[in-house]
């Protein structure tokens, strides 16, 4: 029983409290993938976009980090390839980079939030937010889904890819019925053993629930708390007018 | 019915997660098409056709007041997630409550109101064009990234005048949708017994 220990609790414990990660995926989101602000706020855009990056070697998450960081080159080596490209390629290279360079950091993010939280760790942090259990039962219930569904849904694609079910294929019209009915019928028999065995463990009682996860805010969730505050803070110094550096 | 029976319990909340999980994937594999402009407004059109399967199916498990709409404001949440900002959060309130009163008026068990509450719940896919709408130059200013051909193509497919189209189509697929997952639902899912 040594894994339910405090201490071991205390060892598993992630660097950022989970309150933190989601202000971070909420700002990141807006600002980086909303595009929301001016000009002014564009240096505050690239400091965002290293931060879950960032967060990632702190956690010692290698591959998560790679892959993004190779995605992110991908897309900046096609703007930068741009203007050399000839006609209609010009034009796809810089959307696609455009795209890129725009959505990766955020799905790292979200990656990065996904990772390093266990539904414990983010069940308790929604119980610290107030949150209503009716919200985070469901919530949490998707987050632990989305990877056999994800799964699920890959193994179905390629059965049915074989027997020419795919787009492009000889039978592409049959796409929707042969994919997706499968998958959903698998996702739902998952789910009710999943539910079942929340159930069994008390998820559906009465009573309030305890928690072992040992989470809470430190130093570095304060300073990354503040962070998110004053990159609220420039946006609406920008809204009102204020010029705070030229650029 | 008592007032406990109605209340969620536990099964009820985790069905709700099951199928959530269920819709966002297939609606992110769709949105991730509305990259290309000539997509972007056909998404309204193919999220609530596609969507529609999961949902009937959801809709056979609803049987207490609520369960709708928390799925609603599960969709609101991961839209602000995913970088669409707060208006999703509202028109998924306000479809929530529509699609719930519908359904509600059919005593939970109605299929013909299942086919028009899935066109009411539909309606919360138009919170994510508001964005483009509510601030049309300054919707394309944060878009110059994508270069100028791209803000040119959007903006011949979607003058101002196509939000109160995006809305009826967002209804009108719905209903399609609806009527599509049923379909399906007697063919298959009745079969293998999970509707």
């Amino acid at each position: 029983m040594r894994y339910c220990s405090k201490a071991a609790q205390e060892k598993r414990r992630g660097f950022i409290d989970p309150r933190t990660k989601l202000a971070l995926v909420v700002i990141i989101a807006l600002f980086v993938l909303g595009g929301i602000g001016g000009e002014q706020m564009e240096p505050v855009k690239t400091g965002l976009s290293a931060l879950p990056f960032l967060l990632l070697l702190v956690e010692r998450q290698w591959r998560r980090f790679l892959h993004g960081l190779l995605v992110l080159v991908l897309g900046y080596g096609l703007l930068l390839a741009m203007p050399y490209l000839p006609g209609v390629l010009n034009y796809i290279a810089l959307m696609c980079g455009g795209i890129l360079t725009r959505f990766v950091v955020t799905i790292v993010m979200g990656e990065y939030l996904i990772g390093t939280t266990s539904v414990s760790e983010f069940i308790c942090a929604m119980e610290k937010l107030y949150m209503p259990s009716t919200i985070t039962i469901p919530m949490s219930v998707m987050f632990r889904l989305f990877p056999t569904v994800a799964a699920e849904w890959r193994s179905i694609r390629r059965a049915m890819g074989m027997r020419g079910i795919r787009f492009g294929g000889t039978k592409a019209g049959q796409v929707v019925e042969y994919q997706m009915v499968p998958m959903m019928t698998s996702c739902v028999r998952i789910g009710e053993e999943l539910s079942a065995s929340a159930l069994t463990r008390g998820l559906g009682a009465p009573v309030k629930r305890t928690n072992i996860c040992r989470i809470g805010f430190r130093i570095q969730d304060h300073v990354l708390l503040l962070l998110c505050a004053a990159v609220i803070g420039v946006w609406i110094l920008e809204l009102c007018g204020v010029t705070l550096w030229w650029s | 019915m008592s007032k406990t029976e109605n209340k969620l319990k536990g099964r009820d909340l985790i069905n709700v997660g099951i199928y959530s999980a269920i819709y966002f994937v297939i609606l992110m594999a769709v949105a991730m098409l509305g990259m290309i402009p000539i997509f972007l407004p056909l998404l309204s059109v193919i999220v609530p056709i596609l969507g529609g399967i999961p949902f009937m199916l959801f809709l056979t498990k609803v049987k207490k007041p609520g369960m709708i709409f928390v799925m609603a404001m599960i969709m609101g949440i991961m839209m602000l997630l995913t970088g669409m900002g707060p208006w999703p959060l509202l028109t998924c309130a306000v479809a929530g409550i529509l699609a719930e009163l519908c359904y509600r008026s059919g005593d939970y068990k109605s299929a013909k109101k299942a086919v028009v509450t899935y066109g009411l719940f539909s309606l919360w896919i138009w919170g994510n064009y508001l964005p483009l709408f509510t601030d049309y130059e300054g919707y394309f200013a944060q878009r110059q990234s994508y270069g100028q051909e791209y803000i040119n193509a959007v903006q011949r497919l979607m003058p101002l005048w196509m939000a109160p189209v995006l809305l009826i189509a967002c209804f009108g697929c719905g209903v399609i949708g609806g009527m599509l997952g049923r379909a399906l639902l007697r063919k298959h899912f009745a079969k293998a017994g999970i509707a």
